[in-house]
């Protein structure tokens, strides 16, 4: 039984290991397939927001166009 | 309703990419995802082509059958579209998609690779039409306003038309026949396994 | 001078002649060129290569293939056959366990004047290695049978948005619980090969029944020709599925998209196949022959149990240690 939980724990736990390990090697679309050339602000602060999941810190900003057109 | 279509008139295309950048531009999509580029077959060579390929939204798409969550649906337009809440970027899509049409925020495959983006057909996703959510997730919903997808809109040689099929494969087959020659309708056999008889 | 003259203008007038119908071909019908005749068409590129590829501009070279129709075959196999074959590797396992069940019942174990003596068969080490391996391939193997089963069992009864919640966290799961798992059949190959060769004494094993099929006893080691299969196939398959997974989680490192569909045909076969041994493991160590599951669980079996199916090694462990192998519950080696 013993074994067994640190088995558990031990897996859990390599898990979150690698969960931050990729995470480290993980890159973003926009550092693999854009130049530098042509930028002129940060990127990730377009349509998915900073965070890339659609949240967006400030809603006004890139809502305006759509307000405007409804 | 209309079986809406993308048809790239290749001896038309000039290889501009203003419809890559009027895409971009129009639905603020981030650097490195492409839902719409233009790929140039015979580089440098006598018969070189360019072809402005984004999702074709094809019939009976393939990313929708495969997809583990069913985040996809048809339109009464027929478009494809997917439901970015739903997405869990597993990338079965991509591994189905013919013209490499989805994309993802992040490229290695791990947990964070973030919800898949592709082209809408200017026409938003699964929220309210032209409310905030649905912009900042698809971009703009030109459909919804009356208006085509913007890339081909704005075609400096009208290379790219988009519109009902019926109407678009007109169009190309009167321009085939007034000018002779036509290379075809690339990736209608793929997307709607038809062609356009001329 | 005139003569010659004459000849070469009667050459080129031949050479016109001969190319002018054939530039006349590729002409439109008011006249003009038609670039067409010379150009790249669907076709024609097909038949030169299942996929069109080009040139891009953007720095994304896997963007450069036009049209790839390859993911048409793969989409028929994943929506199409791997249902049934999951399924019927699945459900059709347990059903010959249960069959199995119904029919041989419950090994049960025979007492001799051994019965109630203990013998250690599995280290604490071993027994962590192993409860480590399967607890991953636990999840992973629901996350894994997710990706096919869940929407057409799962989300119905529960709705989309639920579902794609659980189905992220599977996906999450799969993912990371995957490396502590390979790291798991690592270890269970280092510990267990030397006992896992096989061997003459196997065949006759096998031979036998392996004293599933009858009420024999086949002397086996350490480990029986059954276990000895199901040790391969772990390690077999946990580094095809490794190996096969490494490639999808690392999208183009070493294969592109057509390699990724392949990759995901084998590890969606062999996954299934995996989990219908898997059961059959799990049957046969618990519920299917008692005593059986003291092995992993305390890691002390009954020196009865142990004599009657793995005579050779108690013999072997009872000449190692002069005092014998025989240890009371109070004796339990350093844990």
């Amino acid at each position: 039984m013993k074994a067994f939980l640190i088995a558990v724990v031990a897996a859990v736990v390599l898990a979150t290991g690698a969960s931050f390990l990729l995470a480290e090697n993980q890159r973003f679309a926009y550092q693999a397939f854009a130049t530098s050339g042509a930028r002129v602000s940060d990127p990730g602060t377009n349509l998915v927001g900073p965070r890339w999941t659609g949240d967006i810190k400030e809603p006004g900003k890139a809502g305006h166009k759509a307000e405007a057109g409804s | 309703m209309a079986r809406m279509k993308f048809l790239c008139d290749a001896d038309r295309c000039i290889e501009c990419n203003a419809c890559v950048t009027a895409c971009k531009n129009e639905h603020e999509v981030p650097w490195g995802i492409n839902r719409r580029r233009v790929i140039t077959l015979n580089d440098g060579k006598p018969g070189e082509r360019s072809v402005s390929m984004a999702c074709m939204h094809c019939t009976d798409a393939p990313c929708a059958a495969v997809c583990p969550v069913n985040c996809f649906y048809t339109t009464a337009d027929a478009v494809v579209l997917h439901s970015k809440d739903l997405c869990i970027g597993c990338g079965y899509c991509f591994y189905a998609c013919p013209f490499g049409a989805p994309q993802y925020p992040r490229v290695g495959n791990f947990g964070s690779r973030g919800k898949m983006d592709k082209c809408t057909y200017c026409s938003g996703g699964p929220e309210v039409d032209l409310s905030v959510a649905e912009y900042e997730k698809y971009g703009s919903n030109r459909l919804a306003e009356g208006k085509l997808p913007l890339c081909a809109e704005m075609c400096s040689t009208k290379s790219l038309l988009a519109g009902d099929g019926e109407m678009i494969a007109q169009i190309y087959k009167e321009r085939v026949i007034k000018r002779g020659y036509g290379s075809g309708a690339w990736g209608w056999k793929t997307a709607y396994r038809e062609t356009i008889a001329i | 001078m005139p003569m010659r003259r004459l000849t070469s203008l009667f050459l080129l007038a031949a050479t016109l002649a001969l190319t002018v119908p054939a530039v006349a071909q590729v002409r439109a019908p008011d006249g003009a060129p038609n670039p067409t005749a010379s150009s790249v068409n669907e076709e024609m590129l097909f038949k030169q290569d299942p996929k069109i590829h080009g040139r891009i501009s953007i720095p994304n070279a896997t963007a450069a293939n036009l049209i790839q129709p390859q993911g048409r075959e793969w989409r028929e196999f994943r929506e199409s056959w791997m249902p049934w074959i999951g399924a019927l590797a699945v459900l059709g396992m347990i059903v010959a366990l249960g069959l199995f069940y119904f029919t041989r019942g419950r090994i049960r174990l025979e007492h001799s004047e051994e019965s109630g003596k203990k013998i250690l068969r599995f280290n604490s080490f071993e027994r962590f290695s192993h409860w480590m391996t399967a607890t991953c391939f636990i999840v992973l193997s629901l996350s894994g049978l997710n990706y096919i089963f869940g929407k057409r069992l799962l989300m119905p009864l529960i709705g989309p948005e639920a579902f794609a919640t659980l189905a992220q966290y599977g996906k999450y799961a799969h993912i990371y619980l995957a490396w502590p798992f390979m790291l798991g059949v690592l270890f269970m190959l280092v510990l267990w090969i030397k006992d896992n060769i096989p061997g003459k004494i196997d065949w006759i094993w096998l031979k036998q029944g392996g004293g599933l099929l009858g009420d024999a006893h086949p002397s086996a080691g350490r480990f029986n020709a059954g276990q000895k299969m199901v040790f391969w196939m772990v390690v077999g398959f946990g580094f095809a599925m490794g190996a096969t997974g490494i490639m999808m989680i690392f999208p183009f490192a070493a294969t592109d998209i057509n390699g990724m569909q392949i990759m995901q045909v084998i590890h969606s076969l062999i996954g299934v196949v995996f989990i219908a041994g898997i059961l059959a493991h799990i049957y046969i160590g618990s519920l299917g022959m008692e005593g059986a599951y003291d092995a992993m669980g305390s890691g002390e079996v009954d020196l009865a149990w142990a004599k009657v199916h793995h005579d050779l090694w108690v013999k072997e462990q009872q000449a190692k240690t002069a005092s014998g192998p025989q240890l009371g519950r109070g004796q339990v080696p350093a844990e």
